[in-house]
């Protein structure tokens, strides 16, 4: 059985629409009107026991959403969930211990305390027997050097210390199961680092199941095989990112600085996707036509000053997919 | 066993905490001192050289208002209120929802904590050199003293219900200043912290008899100055015992109310 079963999941909320100008104030006292919004609508996957999936999608696609129902904050309106075998929503006490949750905004540890005073209470929380707590710590400190803070007060801590400290209370109970929203937002380049270089050697050594949402690809890139792709509540996309990458990775852009553009002709093969100036992106598969080619039509015409071939990353691919969906088109461009 | 242990780290660790703020232990005394000085020229002046009034002895009314300013400061020490709406207004809340504890029982255990430390620092200290330099009366036997502890301990326990009650409208409100005065209101005149509940006029005393306010101050402070003695001490204790259940269980039904409307409209 997976470790994470989603089916059918639904989520929509009511909101109180509010309306404008005084009169409308006074109105809304007595009678309010709702409106209805899906922020999830149908969407299904499973996650086996020790993998690390990015969960991805735009600014309210949906993602929170999802997560908040998984560890059972937020009951679905329809469809079943099941984390490690359990209902969350129907039994969040007992959920609670099989999970660990990072939100990148926010920290679970006491702000005014000394960092390790928040450990101890974590301890006691999830009553982490004494011989685990101190091999656990000793890990941590291994990792995350988390020795050189642990008696400074969290509110003194940098921006990457609180994360590093965070990251450890989330598994200091050894859930089965870690929830990362946004584990490296704000951290500056070897932070991130870090970071990535931890998750991956705490999914290793402790079969930890991750899933990770975030807005930076180079995590989702460095960290995980798989992505769950979500946008509008829906699921867009779910496999492998090498999958993903060989579809789209075919795609190439060649970036070209004319001298002259008053003269007009046609190029084959290749999709217009910008123009700055005298400065065109133009999009094209390689297995349809080479670089070279569409480079010999173009200087039939205009003389090229610069030029640049452009491999995508998946940022880009995903950008692409949020806006076009999953087609690939071809089509003539004018330059 | 093992539940009582992760609650009682609540309070240790929310003892440490107040060791933090020692500003605010030394401004809240402050406060807490000028209301005393405050409310006791009131009383004298309204004495005004008289032995007695309604019954009461000059030195049994001053000392009144002593103990009540004394579990004043016992009871801000504790701030549920608070603690809730700063919860709900960042969202943090969702991240407790998330933990295997109780989350009225886990404030209930940190104050404790905090209340200690403001207690050992600050209260006790104080209000014992008060009592020995100022002309106060003291119960004589030792049962008063354990009917005046326990009293006032079910009274702090039904204004934890009655505050953390009140805080949970948050869920409900978007502005809650409202709600906050009449919290505050009922407080300091209802429970009689300021004025006994025997100068009230009849009607205002028959309301007050008949809500949860009066168990916080006025029937543990009676207790202590001997104008509720014997038998009486048992129907005082009953009728604490009566509103703490009763301000409980309207508290789970807050909470559950509360809750349920994060986990199906999201906060």
């Amino acid at each position: 059985m997976s470790i994470i079963e989603v089916n059918g999941l639904q989520k929509e909320f009511f909101i109180a629409k509010r309306e404008t100008g005084v009169m409308g104030a006074v109105k809304s006292l007595f009678k309010r009107e709702f409106t209805k919004k899906e922020a999830v609508k149908d969407i299904s996957f499973s996650i086996e026991k020790g993998e690390m999936v990015g969960y991805i999608g735009p600014n309210g696609a949906g993602k929170s959403t999802t997560i908040k129902m998984l560890t059972g904050i937020l009951v679905p309106s329809s469809g079943d969930v099941r984390v490690n075998g359990i209902v969350p929503y129907e039994n969040r006490q007992e959920n609670a211990k099989n999970i660990g949750v990072v939100f990148g905004q926010r920290t679970q540890l006491w702000w005014d305390l000394p960092t390790i005073e928040s450990f101890e209470l974590l301890k006691a929380i999830y009553r982490v027997p004494d011989k685990r707590y101190k091999e656990n710590m000793d890990i941590f400190q291994e990792i995350l050097g988390l020795n050189e803070f642990i008696n400074t007060p969290v509110r003194q801590l940098s921006l990457g210390q609180r994360m590093r400290a965070d990251i450890a209370a989330s598994l200091l109970h050894d859930p089965a199961i870690l929830f990362l929203d946004e584990p490296t937002i704000g951290l500056d380049v070897v932070a991130k680092e870090k970071m990535r270089t931890f998750i991956q050697e705490i999914n290793r050594e402790k079969q930890v199941t991750v899933i990770l949402t975030t807005h930076d690809m180079e995590d989702i890139e460095k960290l995980c095989q798989r992505m769950v792709l979500i946008d509008h509540g829906q699921k867009v996309y779910d496999g492998e990112i090498l999958a993903v990458k060989e579809r789209f990775g075919k795609m190439r852009t060649l970036v070209v600085d004319l001298e002259d553009t008053s003269k007009q002709r046609f190029v084959t093969g290749g999709e217009l996707v910008k123009q700055e100036g005298n400065r065109y992106w133009i999009r094209f598969n390689r297995d349809e036509i080479s670089a070279s080619d569409l480079i010999t039509q173009i200087s039939q015409t205009h003389n090229i000053k610069d030029l640049t071939v452009e491999e995508p990353d998946i940022e880009s691919i995903i950008s692409r997919i949020y806006q076009e969906g999953f087609t690939e088109q071809q089509e003539t461009v004018q330059i | 066993m093992g539940q009582l242990n992760m609650y009682w780290t609540f309070t240790k660790k929310a003892f440490l905490r107040s060791a933090v703020y020692r500003f605010e232990v030394w401004s809240r005394t402050g406060s807490n001192l000028i209301f005393l000085v405050m409310w006791g020229s009131i009383w004298t002046a309204l004495y005004a050289g008289r032995e007695e009034a309604a019954g009461v002895s000059f030195t049994a009314m001053l000392t009144y208002i002593v103990v009540s300013k004394f579990l004043d400061g016992v009871n801000e020490a504790g701030t549920p209120l608070w603690d809730i709406q700063e919860k709900v207004r960042t969202g943090d809340i969702s991240l407790e929802l998330m933990r295997p504890f109780d989350v009225p029982l886990r404030y209930l255990f940190a104050d404790f904590g905090s209340v200690a430390f403001y207690m050992l620092t600050a209260l006790l200290p104080i209000y014992f050199l008060l009592f020995l330099f100022m002309d106060l009366t003291l119960p004589t036997d030792g049962f008063t003293w354990i009917y005046f502890i326990l009293s006032a301990f079910l009274g702090f326990l039904i204004r934890y219900c009655v505050e953390m009650t009140f805080g949970l409208l948050t869920f409900f409100l978007v502005e809650t200043g409202g709600i906050e005065d009449i919290f505050y209101f009922a407080m300091s005149l209802l429970s009689g912290s300021v004025i006994p509940l025997w100068f009230f006029p009849g009607w205002l005393e028959t309301i007050a008899m008949y809500l949860p306010f009066q168990s916080i101050f006025f029937l543990p402070i009676s207790i202590f100055i001997g104008q509720i003695s014997g038998s009486q001490i048992y129907m005082a204790l009953g009728i604490q015992l009566f509103w703490l259940v009763v301000c409980y269980l309207i508290l789970r039904l807050v909470w559950n109310r509360a809750s349920h409307k994060v986990v199906v409209q999201g906060g």
